[in-house]
């Protein structure tokens, strides 16, 4: 039985196998040089882009005496159909009208048209189809030359995009309120306004068969290890797929850890953050068409960090940052805490507190473990709700999910009203930590379920299966519990509290991995008023 | 750098391991937890001898849950209790404790007891064979409080307390107060253990007494019971057991009554801190205690016209406090004799300093502990005299 | 070839051997009822004559440089006899281990969750433990210093909420006991905390830089012995006398601390911290177990061993032992005697064959 449906799926995707060796030989096929006879090119193109409707072909004239033949091609909705009038198809029809029959130019030379004609920046010459049809799919607009063995691909000046606005994911009170948007070229520009160096790298990328995402790799040549770029540039390049549609997309393929619970690469929407971290020596990936912005390597500690943390004084920055990992303590622990302790170690809990608790629990007819699992069910439920909706009803889902279901329950008798306490602060401290939520929620669920069992034995054996899991990943080779497992008294400085920026004078030892220390600042710089200065 | 890819072993371990737990969960089912509103919440506990039979007769004070909260509800009905004594017969005391599931339909939920009282005639008896017990049960907690009740324990734990909910927690309260008086002090299951492990300290444990008035009843604790040999031989009254305190160094407070120099009145001192100092030692073969104690009291009370806040008064006040300590500490020591009862423990001091002579004088202990002589040296001091300089008396100084 | 390709730094090893010792947390409760209020007296005497035995185990991994235990027999024993006594280790370390795993089932059916069932403790802990085993030792390497830093807060913060109970008269008096019980606790002191160091033969021929491991790999049992003795102290002091009925003399100190009536009954919260030391000690022998059974067949690997000897370790601690009585007594008398040879007579031979034989010039030759 078994045996047969292993054999189908085998035999299913041997099919499937077939199926991308078709596309490979059209893909072929398309690879064959651009011909000097523009009426043959012209038929190709019509019959590989035969259904497209948007897609325009204008023949043309042009030349002092219009015996040159010429072709524009281009999509519709994606090309300014003014400039294209203005910059190309003007100085080509009229220009040449214009010329001195004396000077004699051969305009079946695309340079010669490049040169003297379009006077648009952006161009650049093709000799093969398939790279004809890939620029023309991405928008830019194609000139065909009757006699010309090459083609010029007139890129557009501008492309729609949304303007810079404030990142919606991780809005901060002080600090720069640009976010990165879904334009990668505006996206790098961004990165190329705060660090001004030469040797930022930004190198290129086209991956996805059918969407032919732009990607882009920027680091810092002189601060990030040769080995981690080599080792991004490797992973990038054996990813093969139809569509890159997100940068969770290059995320699942290049992570270290496919089965890991935890991320092991970041993503920021904001400009500040992806520069601070270039700055530290990780090398972000920049992906076309979204404004998450990957960035490798990432340790565990990173999502406890917040730019903001460095934007104000060191003190109040300190006490936040413990906060966030009780938070995420609380919020994976909480309810399993409160399982184990009612169900299995009733006498940790003072008696007069547990006389209360059992008043409360008298009318409630589930064990406590299948109360928590319901309550934090509801939670999660409200929470998808309220996420997906529109602001105005999200909140009225709120209300209702976090009022009026909270309070009936408990007036009903079917949840304690401790219980729903557990929940509801276990709640808000998921939230605490946004880069954490995920494997939060899951190990949420887990412990919960590990309390239930088998009370603090399970959750303690759960904690350190999970140490453990935590211990042994690895981001890119850095540790991901780095600075804490490996130790490294240096990087501590900024883990549970952040020490004053003048304290912090090396590059993060585990990210740049060199065998000198790697100074971002010189080590003296404590402000001190009667200085140096005098 | 250090790398390291996957190696495909790895996963496929790792998710043997998950379904070596799953397996393991979902066979296992329910491990053992106990749902909080099952559990009947035993706070204090009585052991008698039934009259008729002379098996054991246990009370068990369990908290009445849905009748605890109050909040709002049932407001008149205020003269329902919130607990239940809930008492079985049987063979041993974890045999009355399986007995009494009879009756409570679930197994008593023992790790909040804070009480232990026994009854007089069990007391009597001899409590070494009864606590065990205590001491075994995975549940029952060494810091659980032992005391005798005067009569029957099951009495004392009737009494509803005015302020309190529970008795147990209100028996409880009135043992941990001792320090306002040191009248008398708390022993808690270790400390009883430890003492009946001694072969020669005799244990103590507080008496709780009932007074009755019309009908009120109150529940006082009126000294503390001698135990030699585990069973009770004797009682010390408060003075008595401030005596003992005195030389345990564990009087915390307490009221001094000395009367004032000028006679007309008394002097209220109040203890604020005493320290102790016990050195063996052996001479000739007489044995001698040095007790050096070192007490610091304040003014609290006064009640003559004097002005006692002078240095003479002082002085005359501390002689007169030192002498009332030393006939505490000399009444509780005739009362040890008289018991022939280690009660301070002067068998394990003498343990600790002469080691090898100890083998000798162990054997007979009872016939040297009534030749043991006492020293005593007291020093006492009065650091304040707290609001008032003058007693609130017209002057008499203009003369 | 050394089967295991992970390195540690002698900064770790420091960690590992502290984590290894504390570890042992539990057998004080185990010798107080033999040597009572002198207990803390025979931590030192035990770690005294410990000491050359526990260098004699350093200079051989530092004489062989990368290799372990089994490799070292090989070359000291020759392949014949060398295969014999590596057996005779791993058996060793196959009993100790399965004994500890007893002693985290034992130390929960009775303390912490006796309606429980004792063989779901074994799994689950066992479980755990082979995970971590299939990690690396680099993996625990890495958090070794974790380990040390929970069970020093805990045994400190404990002493320090205990310390108004504290009766410090109970040390006395010194030197009571009769002879024959001071020596059979110092023979149990020297034999398991300490002794049992002997798995990191097997553990230090990973270290990436032997310069200060001897420095390092002392420092570590210092730090384990000073918590052995802090809780020696903490028991006896606040105990007494009665130190020696408890089952666990930890667990009843314990269960004293009484701050406020709020903070009372910690016991199962230290529970948990003694399993967690007691983990990590469980997964260095098993370690040692798993690498040295997979070196002494050849593997290229010992991850496929590490299931079925966890499998194996389950069912040997289950039924071993009738019941904590037979526990005891068995390693009282048997378990100490067998396993003296392998800590006080095999690894000083092995260096004075390895002196003679002038073995590690030989064989760093041979190496590179």
């Amino acid at each position: 039985m078994f045996g047969y449906i292993f054999k189908k799926i085998r035999y299913l995707s041997l099919k499937n196998k077939d199926k991308s060796m078709l596309q490979d030989t059209i893909a072929k096929k398309n690879s064959e040089p651009i011909s000097s006879d523009l009426e043959r090119n012209l038929e190709v193109i019509k019959g590989i882009l035969s259904d497209s409707s948007d897609v325009t072909i204008h023949e043309f004239n042009f030349g002092h005496d219009r015996r040159f033949k010429g072709a524009l091609i281009f999509i519709n909705s994606m090309v300014d159909k003014e400039e294209i009038h203005k910059n190309v198809l003007q100085p080509l029809m009229y220009g040449t009208l214009l010329l001195n029959k004396d000077i004699d130019m051969d305009f079946t030379q695309i340079d010669t048209i490049r040169r003297n004609l379009i006077s648009m920046i952006d161009n650049l010459k093709v000799t093969l189809l398939s790279d004809l049809l890939d620029n023309l799919l991405a928008g830019a607009t194609i000139l065909l030359i009757d006699g010309s063995k090459e083609a010029l691909v007139i890129n557009p000046g501008k492309r729609e995009s949304r303007a810079i606005d404030e990142p919606g994911t991780e809005a901060i009170v002080r600090g720069p309120r640009e976010g990165f948007s879904e334009n990668v070229n505006v996206n790098i520009a961004l990165i190329r306004q705060k660090i001004k160096v030469p040797d930022l790298c930004v190198e290129k990328f086209i991956i996805g068969d059918k969407s032919k995402t732009d990607i882009f790799i920027v680091y810092i040549k002189s601060v990030a290890n040769p080995k981690l770029i080599e080792e991004i540039k490797k992973r990038l390049s054996r990813i093969k797929v139809d569509a890159i549609l997100e940068s969770g997309y290059i995320e699942q393929f290049i992570e270290d850890n496919p089965y890991s619970i935890f991320p092991t690469i970041s993503h920021t929407e904001r400009p500040d953050k992806a520069v601070a971290k270039i700055l530290e020596g990780r090398a972000a990936i920049l992906i076309d068409g979204t404004p998450f912005v990957l960035i490798m390597p990432m340790v565990f500690i990173e999502s406890f960090q917040s730019v903001e943390d460095y934007y104000s004084r060191p003190f109040l920055a300190s006490i936040v940052r413990v906060i966030r990992f009780l938070s995420y303590i609380i919020s994976t622990l909480g309810p399993a805490i409160y399982v184990a302790l009612t169900v299995f170690h009733q006498e940790l809990i003072p008696t007069q507190l547990l006389i209360s608790i059992a008043n409360g629990r008298e009318r409630v007819p589930f064990p406590a473990i299948l109360e928590a699992l319901l309550m934090l069910f509801t939670f999660d439920i409200l929470r998808e709700a309220g996420v997906r909706l529109p602001k105005s009803v999200g909140q009225t889902v709120g209300i209702v999910g976090a009022i009026v279901l909270g309070q009936a329950s408990v007036e009903a008798g079917l949840i304690s009203p401790i219980m729903v306490i557990v929940v509801s602060s276990t709640a808000i401290a998921s939230f605490a930590v946004p880069a954490q939520t995920g494997s939060g929620t899951i190990l949420r669920y887990i412990y919960l379920v590990l309390a239930g069992l088998a009370g603090g034995f399970g959750v303690i054996m759960g904690l350190l299966a999970t140490l453990l899991h935590l211990a042994s990943l690895r981001s890119f080779g850095v540790p991901y519990l780095w600075p804490i497992a490996p130790l490294d008294f240096s990087g501590l400085k900024d883990t549970f509290i952040r020490m004053p920026l003048w304290t912090v004078s090396k590059r993060p030892k585990a990210i740049v991995w060199s065998d000198f220390d790697s100074y971002k600042q010189s080590p003296d710089l404590m402000p001190s008023p009667n200085g140096e200065g005098n | 750098m250090k790398k390291k890819m996957n190696i495909p072993i790895m996963n496929i371990s790792i998710m043997k391991l998950a379904l070596c737990f799953l397996i393991l969960f979902t066979f296992s089912g329910c491990l053992g937890g106990r749902e909080i509103n099952d559990l009947e919440i035993v706070i204090g506990m009585g052991i008698d001898k039934d009259e008729s039979t002379g098996n054991i007769l246990l009370t068990a004070q369990v908290v009445k849950k849905e009748e605890v909260g109050g909040s709002g509800k049932g407001e008149g009905g205020g003269e329902s209790k919130v607990f239940w004594n809930v008492s079985s017969i049987g063979n041993s005391i974890f045999d009355a404790v399986r007995q009494i599931t009879h009756k409570t339909g679930d197994r008593l939920f023992v790790s909040h007891n804070q009480v232990v009282i026994f009854g007089k005639d069990i007391a009597a008896e001899g409590l070494q064979k009864y606590i065990d017990f205590f001491l075994r049960a995975h549940e029952m907690r060494p810091t659980a409080l032992i005391l005798i009740a005067e009569g029957r324990a099951s009495d004392i734990m009737d009494v509803k307390p005015e302020t309190e909910k529970f008795p147990a927690i209100n028996i409880a309260k009135l043992i941990k107060s001792y320090g306002f008086t040191s009248h008398l002090y708390k022993v808690n299951m270790k400390d009883f253990a430890s003492c009946l492990m001694s072969a020669t300290t005799a244990p103590l444990a507080p008496l709780v007494s009932l007074s009755q008035n019309k009908d009120d009843k109150d529940i006082y604790v009126s000294g503390m019971v001698v135990f030699k040999n585990g069973k009770m031989i004797g009682k010390l009254n408060q003075e008595e057991v401030r005596g003992l305190l005195w030389v345990l160094g564990k009087v915390k407070g307490g009221v001094i009554i000395v009367s004032s120099p000028d006679k007309q009145g008394n002097a209220v001192l109040e203890i604020i801190k005493a320290k102790s100092k016990v050195t063996p030692e052996i001479k000739n073969g007489k044995i001698a205690m040095h007790v050096s104690i070192k007490e610091e009291s304040s003014l609290a009370e006064q009640s003559t016209t004097e002005n006692l806040a002078t240095c003479p008064a002082f002085d005359e006040m501390q002689k007169a406090s030192a002498e009332i300590i030393r006939q505490e500490i000399l009444a509780a020591f005739n009362k040890s004799k008289e018991l022939n009862a280690d009660i301070f423990g002067f068998g394990e001091i003498l343990h600790k300093k002469y080691s090898k002579k100890w083998k000798e004088l162990k054997d007979n202990w009872d016939d040297i502990y009534p030749t043991i002589e006492l020293k005593l040296e007291i020093e006492t001091k009065i650091l304040k005299t707290d609001l008032l300089k003058k007693p609130a008396f017209p002057s008499n100084e203009g003369e | 070839m050394n089967i295991e390709k992970g390195k540690i730094s002698s900064q770790q090893l420091l960690f590992l051997v502290a984590g290894f010792v504390q570890g042992s947390v539990l057998l004080i409760d185990f010798t107080v009822g033999i040597t009572e209020q002198q207990t803390w007296i025979v931590v030192f005497i035990g770690l005294a004559i410990t000491t050359p035995f526990f260098l004699s185990f350093v200079m051989l991994a530092k004489r062989f440089q990368g290799m372990n235990l089994i490799q070292i027999n090989d070359v000291v024993y020759g392949r014949l006899m060398g295969k014999v006594v590596s057996a005779y280790y791993i058996f060793f370390f196959l009993m100790t281990l399965s004994f500890n795993i007893r002693d985290v089932g034992e130390l929960y059916i009775t303390f912490l969750m006796p309606d429980t069932p004792f063989i779901f403790f074994l799994t689950v802990f066992t479980a755990t433990c082979a995970y971590a085993v299939a990690k690396g030792i680099e993996v625990l390497a890495r958090v070794s210093h974790l380990f040390v830093v929970t069970g020093l807060f805990v045994i400190i913060s404990t002493f320090i909420l205990l310390i108004d109970q504290m009766d410090f008269s109970n040390f006395l008096p010194f030197f009571e006991l009769p002879f024959v019980r001071m020596f059979q606790g110092i023979h149990i002191m020297s034999a398991i905390p300490f002794g049992e160091t002997l798995v990191f033969l097997v553990i230090m021929g990973c270290l990436n830089n032997t310069k200060h491991m001897i420095k390092n790999s002392y420092i570590g049992l210092l730090i384990g012995t000073i918590s052995l003795l802090i809780v020696s102290a903490r028991n006896t002091a606040v105990l007494g006398r009665t130190q020696t009925i408890w089952t666990s003399a930890s667990f009843q100190s314990i269960r004293l601390i009484d701050i406020g009536t709020v903070l009372t009954r910690m016991d199962f919260l230290i529970g948990i911290a003694q399993t967690v030391l007691i983990f990590f000690k469980c997964c260095l022998f098993f370690y040692a177990l798993v690498v040295s059974l997979s070196q002494l067949f050849g593997l290229k690997s010992y991850l496929p061993l590490v299931l079925p000897l966890a499998g194996i370790e389950v069912i040997i601690a289950a039924t071993v032992f009738q019941s904590p009585v037979d526990h005891a007594s068995i390693t009282q008398n048997a378990g100490i005697i067998y396993s003296a040879p392998l800590m006080f007579i095999f690894p000083p031979l092995s260096l004075l064959i390895a002196k003679i034989r002038g073995l590690p010039r030989f064989e760093r030759g041979k190496g590179k």
